[in-house]
């Protein structure tokens, strides 16, 4: 397997779980892409390492279904950088994919911790 | 991404470039503020960020537009690859045109003649053609206009029914008078066919059938004779000695309901009120008929409803009835009036046979891109370890593929443009008005796309398919001397070769037995004279003489030609044979009972004394016409042998009688059969009359000569021309000349069958070649050691011989099975020869293996000749 096959397989896995993320982060305001590998790592405490292959393309992907919009501003270290917005439609779609995501932890949770006695 | 400027590819790809340095130059910031160097730093962001020019590839493809940018690039590699190698480019890319053009050549003609059959018409898929009784090749005009009459009211399923009918008649009024093909026509000819006048107008419903000499002119008559004559309309004109007005001209393109043959002027069924008899007799069928059928109508439908209105009217009029009356519908493609017949029956095996040389190519061309691309194993090993998907390369592939197709797409379409007109070339002069030949038109254009579509997806895919299976890592690993294209590739390119071979034999079996086949046609016997034999046709009655007059000038011609020095003989007749014209008649004979719908007609001509003389054609009883056989005398009449057998079996034909045209003929002679139309047929009864007695539409003066007949022609015209300097002499040419026209399609299957073979021979022994000279090529090395080891010259040579053999063997069997299959489908068009002649096919298995054995040769010598230290160390 190629490197090229590995990224598309990593973003299967994460499609829908790497975009809530991504949206999850631009709720906090408009970021640009290091930015948000940045705060991802900050708010999992070092365990979400998002690898560039997966977060552009999701990020264009993301723009194209309208989800966040960018536009290129000014860091406040004077860096000119492309910032992600989320927009109405985004806002829906994380509300939708946290719903979604909270059956599936729920679900893997009620196979995962079940009673020794239920088994029986 | 300058050939796709518009869609703002590089200002986005500029953007990400951008970006994704913003990215690398945060992160080196970070790195630099938490204390490291800048050096340290910088290789640190890169390697975390990874593949850059991945990540770029990868976000690209979610753009949507990625697959253009990469056609583009696509397509500027394959240009790059095929402009390396410009030996296999020229030579697939030329193999393919010439592939290509014999199929859209073919197809061309199709479509010009049998695609068209009627130019400028609406809607020609919903016209049939109508045709009563007995089915034939070339039947004559099947209705009356009485019975065509009640067809045309009383149908159920026709939007409308149009009748016609063909003949010569003459331009008068000029200083020599033209010949001119007239159509007499329903009243709704033109609006059933759907032509709008570009002048004037068409006919009246109600001048169809009486008596207004009006006239319509043909585009290019008006345009050759009247110089565009714009006031043209009411203007008089004279034919055949008769004023007629012009009421209007027919739009360019226009030239009648009959397949492939040109009118010049259309007149109502009885302009002139002298043709009152067929106008009222149900026993005279002169009308050939054509129908529109209704929407939703299917052609079953229509033949269940005419069939019925005819069992009422044969019911009503059995007596103007008798024999086969069953009416059976033909779409025009192959209508049997005009010459759509024949062409149905040449044409589609032709492009079977271009397809088969399409087919051939294809592998040929598969053969060597996969040549090529087995020696690109290690570019495509490299392309792939950098990332290419399988899906790539095969893209990549099957493009280069489609390029090549397409640039042979392009040059088969200006050849096309050429050949699609050298049809013409295959029909002598004759005095049919034939217009036929192929056409270049959108729907050609289509087909040659498809074509190279066809080429492309044949000769790209598969190769590309197979070669990028190869899995990457061993391909680099591997020594290029020991990968000998892999078992996989090898048993591919065997397969290519057996099937070039394969698809070759049959194309050469049927091409020996079609051009056998027309040696034995040219050398068969027609059972009549063809040399020494000077035909000349006189527009008696085209010219407009009264029945008296004309048959004075008769004698008159006989007279002088007769006396003309080299002449043996003259006679006179009103048809001659083996030019595709069939004059027929019912014929009653006097106490016959015909089988229930036995057709009852006979082939007819009208001749004069001495005719059968002048042909060689021998009386077996009886005697032939003399002068005194004219009007005054009693009314007799000559059958050939299969009349004679037909009617009278195991009896006496002479003093027999028989009903033809409404008159009573006895039989004083029975001449032997000779050919009518094909050498090929079975005879049909063919009855022959006195042309003093029953004088026939046309009137040719026949002359036995003693040497070359066309030098004769000078002296024949201006005997006629003394009588009447008025007369019009035309289509003066020798029987030879005439009969030409019978093998005139025998000739353009052998032509061009012969030219497919020849290109399918050349194919599959450069196949052949090419793979056996590749394969001993890779295994130098092998050859080498085996010689070292002490093989000897001998061995080598056999060594490679015999996996050519081997191939070929195998090719040639299955070709074999295939062969036997298509003969079957030509075997109609054969004569003297069977669809499975031993002879043929042993020859032409002799010629291919000899060749493939001669490919085989050449490496195999080379191989054998070199030095086996050198060919050791070659790696």
């Amino acid at each position: 397997m190629n490197e090229r096959d590995q990224y598309k397989n990593r973003i299967e896995l994460l499609q829908g779980t790497l975009d809530m993320l991504i949206l999850q982060t631009l709720q906090w305001g408009p970021q640009h892409g290091y930015g948000i590998v940045q705060a991802l790592r900050l708010r999992s405490g070092d365990v979400l390492q998002v690898e560039t292959g997966s977060l552009y393309p999701a990020l264009h992907r993301l723009e194209r279904q309208s989800w966040v919009k960018s536009e290129w501003k000014q860091s406040e270290a004077k860096q000119r950088a492309r910032y992600y917005r989320i927009t109405a439609k985004g806002k829906k779609q994380l509300a939708s994919d946290l719903g979604r995501w909270e059956r599936i932890v729920e679900a893997i949770g009620s196979v995962m911790y079940v009673k020794p006695e239920e088994c029986e | 991404m300058k050939w796709f400027p518009s869609f703002g590819f590089q200002r986005r790809k500029r953007e990400l470039q951008e970006e994704i340095d913003a990215h690398l130059q945060m992160a080196i910031a970070d790195r630099v503020a938490r204390g490291e160097t800048a050096e340290t730093a910088r290789q640190a962001a890169m390697r975390e960020f990874g593949n850059i020019p991945l990540v770029q590839d990868v976000t690209r493809d979610t753009w949507g537009q990625a697959w253009l940018e990469q056609l583009g690039r696509d397509v500027r590699y394959a240009l790059r690859q095929l402009r390396k190698s410009p030996g296999f480019t020229i030579t697939a890319t030329a193999m393919l045109a010439v592939a290509i053009c014999a199929n859209s050549t073919v197809f061309s003609w199709i479509d010009g003649t049998m695609l068209r059959p009627i130019p400028g018409a609406r809607d020609t898929g919903d016209l049939v053609s109508l045709q009563r009784g007995e089915r034939t090749f070339s039947p004559t005009p099947p209705f009356s206009y009485l019975d065509y009459r009640d067809l045309r009211e009383q149908n159920h399923s026709f939007a409308g029914i149009l009748a016609y009918h063909n003949d010569w008649t003459s331009l008068t009024g000029g200083a020599q008078p033209k010949p001119v093909y007239v159509a007499n026509v329903s009243a709704n000819y033109f609006d059933v066919l759907g032509i709008k006048p570009l002048l004037g107008r068409f006919f009246l419903p109600e001048e169809e059938a009486r008596a207004i000499p009006n006239v319509v002119l043909s585009y290019s008559l008006w345009k050759t004779r009247y110089g565009k004559d714009p006031a043209i309309v009411g203007k008089s004109i004279e034919v055949a000695r008769h004023p007629l007005t012009v009421i209007g001209v027919a739009p360019e393109g226009f030239v009648g309901a009959a397949p492939g043959l040109r009118d010049d002027l259309w007149i109502t069924l009885n302009p002139l009120g002298t043709d009152v008899w067929r106008m009222t007799h149900r026993d005279s069928d002169w009308l050939i008929v054509i129908g529109r059928l209704r929407p939703g109508v299917s052609r079953g439908e229509a033949a269940q409803d005419l069939n019925i209105l005819m069992h009422h009217i044969v019911a009503a009029y059995p007596d103007q009835h008798l024999g086969d009356n069953r009416i059976t519908l033909d779409p025009m493609w192959r209508s049997p009036f005009g010459v759509n017949g024949y062409m149905a029956a040449t044409l589609p095996i032709l492009l079977a046979f271009a397809g088969v040389v399409l087919l051939l190519t294809s592998a040929n061309v598969a053969t060597l891109t996969l040549v090529r691309f087995v020696s690109r194993r290690r570019e495509l090993a490299i392309r792939q370890s950098l990332g290419a998907t399988r899906i790539q390369l095969v893209r990549q592939m099957m493009l280069e593929g489609a390029l090549l197709s397409i640039v042979a797409g392009a040059v088969a379409l200006l050849l096309t443009s050429w050949t699609s007109k050298t049809f013409a070339w295959f029909f002598p002069t004759n005095s049919i008005p034939l217009i036929l030949n192929g056409s270049m038109d959108l729907k050609v254009v289509i087909g040659i796309a498809v074509f190279s579509m066809l080429a492309a997806m044949l000769c790209g895919a598969l190769p590309a398919w197979r070669s990028s299976q190869a899995p990457a890592a061993e391909v680099l690993k591997a020594e290029s001397a020991s990968i000998s294209g892999g078992s996989h590739n090898r048993k591919l390119l065997s397969g290519l070769v057996v099937a070039q071979i394969a698809l070759s034999l049959p194309l050469l079996i049927c091409s020996g037995l079609f051009l056998r086949t027309l040696r034995n046609l040219a050398t068969a016997n027609p059972g009549f004279e063809q040399d020494h034999i000077l035909t000349a046709s006189v527009g008696l009655n085209i010219a407009g003489y009264s029945n008296d007059e004309a048959q004075l000038i008769r004698h008159k011609i006989l007279d002088r030609v007769s006396a003309l020095p080299g002449v043996k003989v003259a006679t006179l007749t009103d048809w001659i044979p083996m030019t595709l014209i069939q004059k027929r008649s019912d014929a009653y004979p006097e106490g016959y009972v015909p089988h229930p719908h036995e057709s009852l007609l006979v082939e007819d001509a009208e001749v004069g004394p001495r005719y059968f003389e002048s042909l060689h054609i021998p009386i077996l009883e009886g005697r032939e016409f003399t002068l005194n056989d004219d009007e005054k005398a009693p009314r007799v009449i000559i059958v050939n042998q299969t009349a004679a057998r037909r009617y009278w079996p195991g009896q006496d034909p002479l003093g027999k009688r028989l009903r033809v045209s409404g008159s009573l003929f006895t039989v004083v002679g029975v001449a032997r059969n000779s050919t009518q139309t094909f050498v090929n047929e079975s005879p049909e009864p063919m009855v022959y009359l006195s042309i003093f007695q029953d004088p026939g539409n046309e009137t040719i003066v026949q002359v036995k000569t003693d040497g070359n007949p066309v030098d004769l022609a000078p002296a024949v015209e201006h005997a006629i021309h003394e009588i009447d300097p008025r007369l019009p002499v035309f289509d003066v040419r020798s029987m030879r000349e005439s009969t030409q026209m019978a093998s005139s399609f025998a000739v353009i299957q052998s032509t061009l069958a012969g030219m497919f073979a020849l290109i399918g021979l050349v194919l599959a022994v450069t196949g052949i070649y090419g793979v056996v000279a590749y394969r001993t090529q890779l295994r130098t090395h092998e050859i080498g050691i085996r010689m070292a080891l002490g093989a000897s010259r001998v061995d080598v040579l056999r060594l490679v011989l015999l996996q050519g053999v081997w191939l070929t063997g195998i090719g040639m069997a299955l070709g074999l099975a295939f062969a036997l299959g298509l003969t079957r489908l030509i075997a109609r068009q054969l004569y003297g020869i069977s669809a499975h002649d031993p002879v043929t096919m042993v020859s032409v298995i002799a010629l291919l293996g000899a060749m493939s054995l001669l490919a085989c040769y050449f490496p195999a010598h080379r191989a054998m000749r070199r030095n086996p230290l050198t060919a050791i160390r070659e790696l």
